[in-house]
């Protein structure tokens, strides 16, 4: 997305707010962009940042060919600073760093805009200091946080920011893509709400291991409704062996949260909306009379709590097992 | 682009430029050197976006050839690698060439390196300077001047505008001050400006010491530029530039007190070391305490305390003591600190009271002036 005339086709309520405060030169002093992956937070960041520095701004759009706009796209403008995640969250001295530029005059202009990727990650000593240059901004000082999980942002952050809602991408319109790709509809319904980059899409399909771990997901399913009490012990015989790094045990919780879902979906007869089960299975009826709807809802509740529980560090093997009893419970 | 350069001359540009380079940087550009070859010589810049330097090795010096076989362009290479080739090279003779796909290649004798070299567009743009806001001053003076105030600034980044050096231009008169608001240091000397002016112009302590450091001990003159957000020292080969801190210096003038109850003119050899004697027995943890009382009109008393380790006392007999007679307290670094950045045989220090600032200067000159704020002890 190179112009705010793109990013309004997926994002025309956030792409609105912005243009508007441009054409009445009222940028806010902070933003917080929120807003699940691929859902063009980067592409507002850098689109922001392009159009302060462009040379050439033709109306609210920057141009994209001036050296200027150029660096941005590079990570090169020495008065553009992106604040990355150094591992898994944005440490005090990385804000410490920044506190220091912000004492110094900007490089080649006197503007200067700082980006924090994954605000979220932000440690608290971290958010404590940004606090602060949020509180006093220095003159043609903008600051854009951006987030997927704008639950874990600071209220004394969030209250200081102009807080940018963008829509989740339209899983019916990335499925049609996927299916234009040549994938299979029922895959591709499944793996368009698992993510919004095509590229990750299309390698999720090709891949052995999430045919397996759905696979795998799909019998526990069935071992919880039918044989309870071999759920805990199907924990340590399969599903440890299958997910073994971080990110493969957080996929696996999803597709267990979207299998119990598409159950609740099927109570609800909201059956469009199914993605792991096929609507009209015969086993799809079966697992679904097991648990009723206030069960169901129970269920999708302690695997949020559990998927939480991953993201704080708790022993993956001890997650599933805890939650594996909570259901049978 | 191409050139043909002189190892040796190439080598010491590199290493001048190098200063400023920092591997630890958050923009990735700012790891590489730019090298850019201009009709009339050829210019190295290095940066970590605090600093950068510049440094331009003229094709033709004083019926020299330094520099032949020019096509102008210009290339970024990374900092890591580039030196160490230069200096490792068999011969004398260098040849550097580059494609437009940003592919070097450096020749010299049998040897050649092939590197892969940036787009030197992506390099930060430095200021562009008018000659009509300069002035000129000699080098030495200029360093001196570094010498006696930077070691004044503050350590703490909680008032961040007073870690750097105030500078500051009126009526031809050139002023450095600074402060860690415990103690100030400040220089004044006349230059020829021819009536230019700018005040607020604060560097970064960090920024001036490295300055310092790469000036070279010379006759000559170094230029100054002031522009919006950067300061510009410019010597014949060397252009050093560094940000300045952003904020508004504290207004310093009003600080230094001027009715005195007791000035006291001493040898300032002679008091640096019983100072420094006393602070032998002045803890770190208590700001360094030593204490100093008059007695008569030519003996000062100095002395330190430690419960848990010992005491000091000395008499020390100075040239006069004029006025009341004084009790008090002070930071032993800070004094020490002043004198030494004095560097002069003999000093005046004004008191005007146990618990107000007391200021030292030489005997026979205004123009540069040490402030420190007393200790409180009970």
């Amino acid at each position: 997305m190179d112009t705010f005339a793109e990013l309004a086709e997926i994002q025309p309520l956030a792409s609105k707010i912005i243009t508007n405060s441009i054409r009445k030169d009222r940028i806010s002093h902070a933003y917080l962009v929120q807003g699940a992956r691929g859902t063009g937070k980067r592409a507002i960041a850098t689109l922001l940042a392009k159009k302060l520095f462009c040379e050439h701004p033709n109306g609210v759009e920057p141009c994209n060919t001036c050296n200027m706009c150029k660096r941005i796209d590079s990570h090169n403008h020495p008065d553009v600073h992106w604040i990355e995640p150094d591992g898994k969250t944005i440490k005090k001295e990385q804000m410490a760093h920044l506190q220091k530029e912000f004492s110094y005059s900007g490089m080649e202009t006197n503007k200067k805009v700082y980006i924090v990727t994954a605000a979220d990650t932000l440690t608290p000593n971290a958010a404590n200091r940004i606090l602060k240059f949020l509180e006093e901004p220095s003159r043609q000082t903008i600051a854009i946080l951006l987030t997927e999980n704008s639950q874990s942002i600071l209220p004394t952050i969030r209250s200081r920011c102009q807080v940018i809602d963008l829509k989740p991408l339209n899983p019916e319109r990335f499925k049609q893509q996927l299916i234009e790709k040549g994938m299979q509809a029922t895959n591709a319904a499944l793996i368009a709400t698992l993510t919004n980059d095509i590229d990750e899409a299309l390698q999720l399909n090709d891949d052995n291991w999430f045919a397996q771990a759905r696979k795998t997901m799909v019998q526990l399913i069935a071992t919880l409704a039918e044989n309870v009490n071999d759920a805990y012990l199907s924990i340590h015989s399969q599903w440890e062996g299958l997910f073994k790094e971080r990110k493969q045990q957080e996929l696996g919780l999803d597709l267990l949260l979207l299998g119990f879902r598409d159950l609740l979906y099927f109570h609800m007869e909201k059956t469009a909306s199914m993605v792991l089960f096929q609507p009209d299975g015969e086993k799809t009826s079966q697992l679904a009379i097991r648990f009723s709807q206030e069960k169901l809802i129970a269920i999708l509740q302690l695997i949020l709590k559990a998927k939480q529980n991953l993201k704080q560090n708790v022993h993956p093997t001890l997650v599933m097992e805890q939650l594996v009893l909570q259901i049978q419970g | 682009m191409k050139f043909t350069i002189q190892q040796s001359t190439l080598m010491s540009s590199v290493q001048d430029v190098m200063k400023a380079i920092s591997s630890r940087t958050a923009t990735p550009i700012l790891t590489g050197m730019k090298i850019e070859a201009k009709e009339n010589g050829i210019v190295l810049t290095g940066s970590d976006s605090d600093i950068s330097i510049e440094s331009y090795i003229p094709a033709e010096s004083d019926d020299n050839v330094n520099v032949e076989n020019i096509e102008p362009g210009s290339i970024v290479l990374h900092a890591r690698y580039f030196p160490e080739i230069i200096r490792k090279l068999p011969e004398n003779n260098v040849e550097f060439e580059a494609d437009e796909n940003f592919r070097v290649t450096i020749r010299s004798g049998k040897a050649e390196f092939n590197l892969n070299g940036q787009n030197a567009e992506e390099y930060p743009q430095l200021p562009i300077v008018h000659t009509d806001n300069s002035f000129e001053m000699p080098i030495a003076l200029l360093k001196q001047m570094i010498k006696q105030t930077s070691f004044a600034v503050s350590a703490m980044e909680t008032r961040p505008i007073l870690t750097g050096v105030n500078i500051s231009l009126k009526d031809n008169i050139l002023n450095f001050t600074a402060t860690d608001s415990h103690r100030l240091a400040s220089k004044e000397i006349p230059v020829e400006a021819d009536g230019l002016a700018f005040s607020n112009v604060v560097i970064p302590g960090k920024s001036i010491n490295e300055l310092n450091k790469t000036l070279d001990d010379s006759e000559d003159t170094v230029e100054i530029y002031v522009t919006n957000n950067q300061i510009l020292f410019k010597t014949r080969h060397l252009n050093f530039l560094s940000r300045l801190l952003d904020g508004n210096y504290p207004e310093t003038s009003r600080l230094i007190p001027n009715q005195v109850k007791t000035v006291i003119y001493a040898k300032t050899k002679d008091l640096i070391s019983t100072i420094d004697r006393a602070s032998l027995l002045a803890r770190e943890e208590r700001n360094n305490v030593v204490k100093l009382s008059t007695s008569g009109q030519q003996t000062l008393e100095i002395s330190s305390n430690s419960p848990e380790i010992g005491n000091v006392t000395e008499e020390l007999t100075v040239t006069a003591i004029e006025g009341e007679e004084l009790k008090i307290s002070f930071s032993s670094k800070y004094v020490l600190d002043a004198l030494k950045a004095i560097d002069v045989e003999d000093v005046k220090i004004d008191f005007t009271g146990a618990m107000r600032p007391f200021i030292i200067r030489p005997t026979n000159e205004e123009k540069i002036l040490q402030l420190i704020l007393p200790v409180r002890t009970y």
